[in-house]
C-alpha cells in the first residue's frame, strides 16, 4: 500500500497543508486533486510545523535550506519551523520527466514552484480563516504562523487552520508575496542539514542500518567493461564471517557479516575476467588518438560558425596556434559508492541511495530485480559528494542482485580502489585553437576544434547518433559570449572504451582551460593585455564586461606585485552564470602557492549568500585541484591509479591563502552556483604562471 | 577470532573479534558508531580519524589489538557541543559532511596539542584529512575561532 503522501505526490495532485491522520477521510477526500497544479511539497502539522518535500538531494549544495527559506518567505513562516525531506520520486518532483539534481539546476530550477506552492498554501490558509470568521480575505494578512484579522485583532496559528485548509482548492494562480517582507532571502541562514554533520549524525548511504542486515563487498574488473570468466568462491568462503559469494554484473559481490569480513573474502576471491578488445589501451595511445582527431577534417562535426574563417585568416597579419589537452578525471567524492537493498515482507524493493538522479536508480533497481517500477523505493540519504559521480547507477544492478541472492537487507559497497577505478570519468579532451590577428594584434578569427569521447554517448541510453554533435564537447565554446569578426568552432568524435559521465561543470572545465589559456598567449604574442583584448571580445556584452571589471578592479589588476608573483586572469559562462577569476600566483620551488583568488559571479539573484559563497569556495578548491594533481592514467585498459596515495587531490597546505567573492546580482534569469565557480579556476592559475615563466602551459595536471 | 575489551568513549565493550580487524569496522558494524567514516582504507584520507589516548589516528589502518587497553575517542565521544563543533556551526564549514568528523576529530587532537597554532601550522597539521567539497578555509577559520574559544581568558589585571 503506498502512502497518501506518494499517491498524491504521483498524481501531481495537491498536498498542501493537512494536519488530519492519514486514515482521515476528510483530509484524503480534500486532497484529491482538481486541478493540475503541483503543491505536492508541503505538509503542515497541528503543531504549526512544516515538512517540506525537495526534489533535490542534499549533497553539501545547501539547497534544502534554499528551499526551506523560499518556503518560509513565502508561506510566511519561522525557518526553524520547516523540516526538509527528500521523497520517493514523483511527477510533481521532476523536471523534464526526471528526478535528479544536476545541472546547477537545485535553486534556479524549483525557485518558482517552489514559491507558488508557498504562495496557494498561504492562500489556502487565509480563505479558511476568512470562513472562520466569516470575513473578506482582503482584510486578512499574515505574520509568522498566523493569520490575522487587523480590524478586530484576531489571530489563528496555521496550525490550526491547516485541516480547513487542506480541504481547499489550491488557487491556480496566487499572488506572490512582495520579496521587501522576506525575512531570509539574501541573508546568512544557516544551513539546516549543518548541525548535524559536526557531530557525525546525518544518515550516509553507509550508515543505514536494516534489520537482520549483511554487508557486501564488491570485487570488479579493473578492465572498462570486462566480462566475468569465472570464478572459484572457495577462498572467500573460508574467510571466518563471510556467508556467500553472488555473481553480479561485472564481478562479484562477497556477502558477509560485517563489512571486515567481505573485504578480506574480496581480496581472497578466485575470479577471472574475459579479455577485452582494449586490454593494452593506455593513456599514451588515448592522447595519440585523440591529437590525430584534430586533423579529421572530414568528421569534424560544426557547432558554431559566424564570418569567413578561411579568407579572415588568409587576411590576417598574424595567425597563431595551439594544441591543448586534458586528461580523464575522477570525481572522487569522499564517500565511495555504497546502497543498502532490502526486499519487504510483499517483496517491494526499497533502495536506500546517495542519489542525484532517483528515477535512473528506480529504473535500474527495478530493471536488475524484475519489478514494476511502482514496486521500489527509492530513499534517498544524504550524499557523501556528488560532483556528478551520483548520477549514474552503476552501482545499482550489483546490489539488487546480492539482496535477491541472500534473502536479507544487503549494504552493498564499492572500495576506494574500485570508486576511483570503475571510470565514469570527466573526459579526457584536446582542442586545436587558431587565432588571425590584424596589425593592431587584434583578435580578428578564431577557430577552436575539440576531439576527443563522447560523454553523451557513453552516458545516455541514446547514445549518439552518427554525426551528431555532443555538446557537452563543445559547452562554453559554442554558447559563449566571445565575439570575433569571424569565429568557428566544430567537435570529432573518438570514441573510447573509457565510460563516462558528468564531471562537475562538465565540458566547461576544458574548454575553459583551453579558451582562456589560449587568450592569454595571444595577448603576449601580441604584447597586449590579457584583459583589454577580453574586453574587447566581450565589448557588445555590458553585463559579461560588468564581471570581467569587477574581478579584475578588486583584484588591482594591473597593479604592482611584490617579486616572483603574478596574477592571471579567466572568464567562463556555464549554466546560466557568469564567472570571472583573478589568481595571484608564486612559485617555491615546486610548489604553486595560490596567494589570492578574486572570483566575481553574476548568477542573476541570490537567495542564499553564505552557500553561494561556500559554493565558490568549494568550486576553486576543486578547479586547483584538477589544475596541480588530477589525472587518471590508463594502463592495460584500466585505471592505473585508483587510490588518494596515486589521485592526489588537493590538500589543505595547498588550498589558495585567500577567496575574495563578489556576488553581482545583475537581476537576469537566474542562474546556477554549484557548477559555475569551477571552470575559471584553472585557466587563472595558469595564466599566471605562463606570466611569470613566459612560457605556455598547454597541459594539465601541472605536476 | 578473540575476545577483546575495547574503551570507547568512556565505556569498556567486549568484542568477540578478529584482533586485526581494523579499529575502524569494529567502530562502525559491531559498535554501530556510524560517524567514524570509511574513505581510503590506507590512511591517505583521513575521514576516519579517531582518537587514540588523545592522539589522532587513522582508524582504517589500525588493528583492534593496538587499540587494545587504550582510550578510543569517536566524534560521538565529543558531546556535541564541544567548542571545536560549535566553531564548525559558527563558520558554517561543512558541505556534503562526509569528511567533517575526521576533520573535526584532528582539529580536536591538534588544538589539544598546541593551543594556539599559527595559519601555518594549522595548515599542515590538517594536511592528513582530504576534503573534496574544499571546504579548506573555513576549517582554517573555524579552528582559529575555536582556539580563540579554548584559550583562558587573558587575566584582565
Amino acid at each position: 500500500m503506498i502512502s497518501r503522501r506518494q499517491f498524491l505526490a504521483r498524481s501531481g495532485g495537491l498536498c498542501v497543508a493537512l494536519s488530519l491522520p492519514l486514515s482521515s477521510a476528510r483530509g484524503l477526500a480534500a486532497d484529491l486533486p482538481g486541478g493540475g497544479t503541483l503543491t505536492a511539497y508541503l505538509e503542515l502539522q497541528p503543531d504549526g510545523r512544516v515538512r517540506l518535500l525537495s526534489p533535490t538531494s542534499e549533497m553539501g549544495q545547501g539547497t534544502h535550506t534554499g528551499h526551506a527559506v523560499i518556503i518560509a518567505d513565502e508561506l510566511d513562516v519561522e525557518l526553524a519551523v520547516i523540516e526538509v525531506e527528500n521523497p520517493e520520486p514523483a511527477d510533481a518532483f521532476r523536471r523534464n520527466g526526471s528526478m535528479s539534481s544536476g545541472g546547477s539546476w537545485g535553486m534556479r530550477g524549483w525557485h518558482e514552484p517552489l514559491r507558488k506552492a508557498a504562495a496557494q498554501a498561504r492562500e489556502m490558509l487565509m480563505a479558511a480563516a476568512a470562513t472562520e470568521w466569516g470575513v473578506e480575505r482582503a482584510t486578512l494578512d499574515t505574520e509568522p504562523g498566523y493569520v490575522v484579522h487587523a480590524a478586530s485583532g484576531r489571530r489563528l496559528a496555521y496550525g490550526e487552520l491547516a485541516a480547513a485548509a487542506a480541504s481547499l482548492m489550491p488557487p491556480a494562480d496566487p499572488p506572490l508575496r512582495d520579496l521587501a517582507l522576506a525575512r531570509y532571502r539574501g541573508r546568512p541562514a544557516p544551513r539546516v542539514d549543518i548541525p548535524a554533520k559536526v557531530r557525525g549524525e546525518p544518515v550516509f548511504a553507509s550508515d543505514v542500518e536494516r534489520p537482520g542486515m549483511v554487508y557486501a563487498c564488491a570485487r570488479l574488473s579493473p578492465v572498462f567493461g570486462a566480462e566475468v570468466a569465472g570464478m572459484d568462491p572457495a577462498g572467500a568462503l573460508a574467510v571466518p564471517g563471510v556467508l556467500k559469494v553472488v555473481a553480479i554484473a561485472g564481478g562479484a559481490a562477497v556477502i558477509a557479516e560485517h563489512s571486515y569480513a567481505a573485504i578480506r573474502g574480496a581480496d581472497a576471491l578466485d575470479i577471472r575476467f574475459a579479455a577485452t578488445d582494449h586490454d593494452r589501451l593506455d593513456s599514451a595511445t588515448i592522447s595519440a588518438q585523440l591529437r590525430a582527431g584534430l586533423e579529421d577534417d572530414s568528421n569534424a562535426i560544426e557547432a558554431r560558425r559566424e564570418g569567413e574563417i578561411p579568407a579572415t585568416l588568409a587576411a590576417a597579419d598574424r595567425i597563431l596556434e595551439a594544441v591543448y589537452e586534458v586528461p580523464y578525471l575522477a570525481h572522487a567524492p569522499m564517500e565511495p559508492w555504497t546502497c543498502t537493498v532490502e526486499f519487504d515482507a510483499e517483496g517491494d524493493l526499497h533502495l536506500w541511495a546517495p542519489s542525484q538522479a532517483q528515477d535512473r536508480f528506480l529504473k535500474a533497481a527495478a530493471e536488475t530485480a524484475g519489478l514494476p517500477e511502482n514496486r521500489v523505493h527509492v530513499h534517498t540519504t544524504r550524499l557523501g559528494g556528488g560532483f556528478g559521480r551520483r548520477l549514474g547507477a552503476e552501482g545499482i544492478p550489483g546490489a539488487v542482485m546480492a539482496a535477491r541472492e541472500v534473502g536479507r537487507p544487503v549494504k552493498f559497497f564499492w572500495r576506494r580502489e574500485d570508486e576511483f577505478g570503475q571510470g565514469w570519468y570527466r573526459p579526457a579532451q584536446v582542442a586545436r585553437l587558431r587565432a588571425g590577428l590584424d596589425a593592431e594584434g587584434r583578435i580578428t578569427a578564431l577557430a577552436i576544434r575539440t576531439a576527443g569521447p563522447s560523454l553523451v554517448s557513453s552516458f545516455f541510453s541514446g547514445g549518439l547518433k552518427a554525426g551528431q554533435l555532443d555538446g557537452t564537447s563543445v559547452q562554453s565554446l559554442r554558447d559563449s559570449r566571445y565575439r570575433a569578426p569571424a569565429l568557428m568552432i566544430d567537435w570529432v568524435h573518438v570514441p573510447q572504451p573509457v565510460p563516462m559521465a558528468a564531471w562537475r561543470a562538465v565540458g566547461a572545465t576544458q574548454n575553459g582551460f583551453f579558451l582562456e589559456c589560449f587568450l592569454d598567449e595571444v595577448a603576449r604574442a601580441a604584447g597586449r593585455d590579457p584583459l583589454s583584448v577580453r574586453r574587447e571580445l566581450l565589448a557588445h556584452d555590458a553585463r559579461a564586461l560588468k564581471v570581467l571589471d569587477t574581478a579584475a578592479d578588486q583584484a588591482g589588476w594591473g597593479t604592482p606585485l611584490p617579486e616572483g608573483r603574478a596574477r592571471g586572469l579567466a572568464y567562463v559562462e556555464s549554466y546560466g552564470s557568469l564567472c570571472a577569476q583573478v589568481a595571484e600566483v608564486s612559485r617555491k620551488n615546486d610548489r604553486v602557492i595560490v596567494h589570492k583568488i578574486t572570483c566575481a559571479l553574476d548568477c542573476g539573484s541570490v537567495i542564499m549568500p553564505d552557500a553561494v559563497r561556500a559554493q565558490v569556495q568549494g568550486g576553486i578548491v576543486q578547479g586547483l585541484s584538477t589544475a596541480l594533481h588530477e589525472q587518471i592514467v590508463i594502463t592495460g585498459g584500466a585505471a592505473s591509479n585508483t587510490n588518494f596515495d596515486s589521485y592526489p587531490i588537493l590538500r589543505m597546505p595547498d588550498a589558495p591563502l585567500e577567496i575574495d567573492i563578489i556576488l553581482i546580482e545583475s537581476g537576469e534569469a537566474m542562474g546556477g552556483v554549484g557548477e559555475p565557480p569551477v571552470p575559471p579556476t584553472a585557466p587563472a592559475i595558469v595564466n599566471a604562471l605562463a606570466a611569470l615563466s613566459g612560457v605556455p602551459i598547454r597541459q594539465l595536471p601541472l605536476s | 577470532m578473540a575476545k577483546i575489551d575495547l574503551r570507547v568513549n568512556g565505556e569498556t565493550h567486549t568484542l568477540e573479534a578478529d584482533p586485526g580487524m581494523p579499529l575502524l569496522w569494529a567502530l562502525r558494524d559491531l559498535l554501530h558508531l556510524r560517524g567514524t567514516k570509511y574513505g581510503c582504507g590506507i590512511a591517505a584520507c583521513g575521514a576516519c580519524t579517531v582518537h587514540l589516548n588523545g592522539a589522532a589516528v587513522r582508524a582504517c589502518m589500525l588493528p583492534l589489538s593496538a587499540a587494545v587497553g587504550a582510550e578510543v575517542t569517536t566524534i560521538e565521544g565529543l558531546g556535541g557541543n564541544h567548542p571545536v563543533q560549535q566553531a564548525w556551526i559558527a563558520e558554517q564549514v561543512p558541505q556534503c559532511g562526509y569528511c567533517q568528523s575526521g576533520q573535526i576529530m584532528q582539529a580536536t587532537a591538534l588544538l589539544a596539542a598546541n593551543p594556539s597554532p599559527s595559519r601555518e601550522q594549522i595548515r599542515t597539521g590538517m594536511a592528513g584529512v582530504l576534503c573534496r567539497c574544499g571546504t579548506y578555509l573555513r576549517i582554517e577559520a573555524a579552528i582559529q575561532r575555536a582556539a580563540d574559544a579554548l584559550r583562558p581568558q587573558d587575566d584582565p589585571a
